[in-house]
């Protein structure tokens, strides 16, 4: 890794840091969710079933949101074009960019997994120290992803709106709700083409079959193509205007 | 043509259908300031943007240094954009210190002793450890100076930089331009205001994405034929004239 992704990411953490606000929130925002999801399902079979999938969906949603904004602003007030000007690389900036909030992305799927665990005592399989890992692709995915759109905003408000336009097709076809081999055929074959399907069906693998990550290497592979074609197509739309 | 820092060779450029640049050519020597002077909208952060390489010519050219501005001297540019590109969560030295970063200054120490330089230059000692978001908008811009010359670049883009500073200020800021340039730095300042053309080694007065005109504050004002002519009454000269032409035309 080169040091220029290391600045990146330093600053990058640094800012969330010296922003208490922002700090707090990112803390109290999941323990707030994962109560209300927690508590809406009384049923211990109930919650047990849906828990996995409802942490992956969190993971994304918290780092699509987290990333797109915080990209978002560094195009409008200007500092990203400073960074264009400077020797480092446009995969340094959006490299940095991933790994600094990767940072507390996974602090906040730390903070949801233990509170399922601990306070809502939902029962899993499968090694932790697993399906941690595959927590940290998910994360390693959205934060990507949140990157890439944010060059498709101009301001914060369109860049919420993007939640609505990419997260929530996300929800209701990856299997949260409905199994994906029971939607419809055309939604089935959408839902194909989403991250959140793979980390639902991985999650659950995991989770609830006790599988390992050897398992569901499928999962595995077309996450981490998806992370990778994203950070590509993120770095690509730093290139020069004409 | 041997020591010329930047060359602008029949640039061109547009915003969609907007012609913002139009065939434009320049020489800005190196070790002297170079003042971009034209009102709201004349293409003067167009210019300067397309001179350090973030927008890509429509047609001509821009040569920095002798090669088109891209990655591999961007070491020896530094650019401050017309607002101030600040972290608003970081400290003053905080935001001083990353760019340092970024721009190679690696040995921590002395990196942090330029860092300090740069703070003195612009006069935040004091508020070396404040927040950006508690400064004043001066303040921001005196920092976002600082941002730019961090890492000694020779080759100094200067948009609007002495906008919303105090006269004191002014006054200490083109002391401290004219330094640079003695020490063979080259400046290229853009501004609507007199006071900073006169202090510049050289001017292009720009109307519309053209040059209307371009030499010595001297020069300019005895172009005008009234020996009395101000900066300004030349400048006011030189854009009737192109008025008069495009409406020939
Ligand atoms: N991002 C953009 N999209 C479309 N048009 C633009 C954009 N930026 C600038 N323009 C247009 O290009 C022209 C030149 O703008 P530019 O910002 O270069 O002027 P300027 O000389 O720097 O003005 P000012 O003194 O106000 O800073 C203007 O007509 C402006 O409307
Ligand atoms: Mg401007």
């Amino acid at each position: 890794m080169s040091s220029s992704t290391l600045n990146v990411a330093r600053r990058v953490i640094l800012q969330v840091v010296r922003d208490r606000r922002t700090i707090a929130l990112i803390i109290v925002a999941p323990l707030v969710i994962a109560t209300v999801a927690g508590f809406s399902i009384p049923d211990k079979m109930m919650l047990d079933n849906a828990a996995p999938a409802i942490l992956a969906t969190l993971i994304i949603f918290f780092g699509f949101l987290i990333t797109g904004i915080s990209f978002l602003r560094e195009r409008t007030q200007g500092t990203l074009e400073r960074m264009l000007v400077s020797p480092i690389s446009r995969m340094d900036i959006v490299a940095g960019y991933l790994l600094g909030l990767l940072l507390f992305a996974l602090l906040q799927t730390l903070i949801m997994f233990f509170y399922m665990v601990y306070v809502l005592s939902i029962n899993y399989q499968g090694d932790l120290w697993q399906i941690l890992v595959f927590q940290m692709l998910i994360g390693i995915v959205a934060v990507c992803m949140g990157t890439f759109f944010s060059a498709f905003a101009r301001n914060e408000f369109q860049m919420i709106q993007f939640i609505p336009l990419i997260i929530v097709p996300q929800i209701f076809l990856s299997g949260l709700f409905i199994q994906t081999s029971q939607l419809p055929y055309v939604l089935e074959w959408i839902s194909k083409f989403l991250p959140l399907t793979y980390g639902v069906e991985g999650i659950k693998a995991l989770m609830q079959q006790g599988q390992s990550l050897l398992d569901i290497g499928k999962d595995i592979g077309i996450l981490a193509a998806f992370a990778a074609g994203f950070l590509v197509l993120a770095s690509l739309t730093l290139r020069q205007k004409s | 043509m041997t020591d010329a820092a930047i060359a602008v060779n029949n640039l061109a450029f547009k915003y969609g259908a907007l012609k913002v640049i139009d065939d434009m050519t320049m020489e800005i020597e190196s070790g002297t300031s170079y003042g971009l002077l034209g009102p709201n909208g004349a293409g003067k952060t167009t210019l300067i943007r397309l001179m350090v390489g973030l927008l890509k010519p429509a047609g001509g050219n821009v040569l920095c240094l002798g090669k088109p501005p891209t990655r591999s001297m961007a070491k020896n540019i530094g650019y401050m954009p017309q607002l101030p590109a600040l972290y608003s969560e970081l400290s003053v030295e905080q935001n001083i210190d990353f760019f340092g970063r970024i721009y190679g200054l690696k040995d921590s120490k002395k990196r942090w002793e330029r860092v300090n330089e740069v703070i003195k230059v612009v006069d935040l000692w004091e508020k070396r450890k404040t927040q950006i978001v508690n400064l004043s908008g001066g303040m921001k811009q005196r920092v976002s100076l600082a941002c730019a010359i961090v890492h000694q670049p020779s080759l100094i883009f200067l948009d609007e930089p002495t906008v919303g500073l105090d006269p004191e200020l002014r006054v200490h800021f083109w002391d401290y331009f004219t330094d640079l340039t003695k020490a063979g730095h080259t400046l290229i300042i853009s501004s609507h205001t007199f006071d900073d053309a006169a202090h510049c080694q050289r001017l292009a007065f720009l109307r519309l994405g053209r040059v209307v005109a371009q030499g010595t504050p001297a020069e300019l004002r005895a172009a005008t034929g009234n020996k009395e002519a101000s900066l300004e009454d030349a400048f006011l000269y030189f854009i009737k004239h192109d008025e008069v032409k495009e409406n020939v035309q």
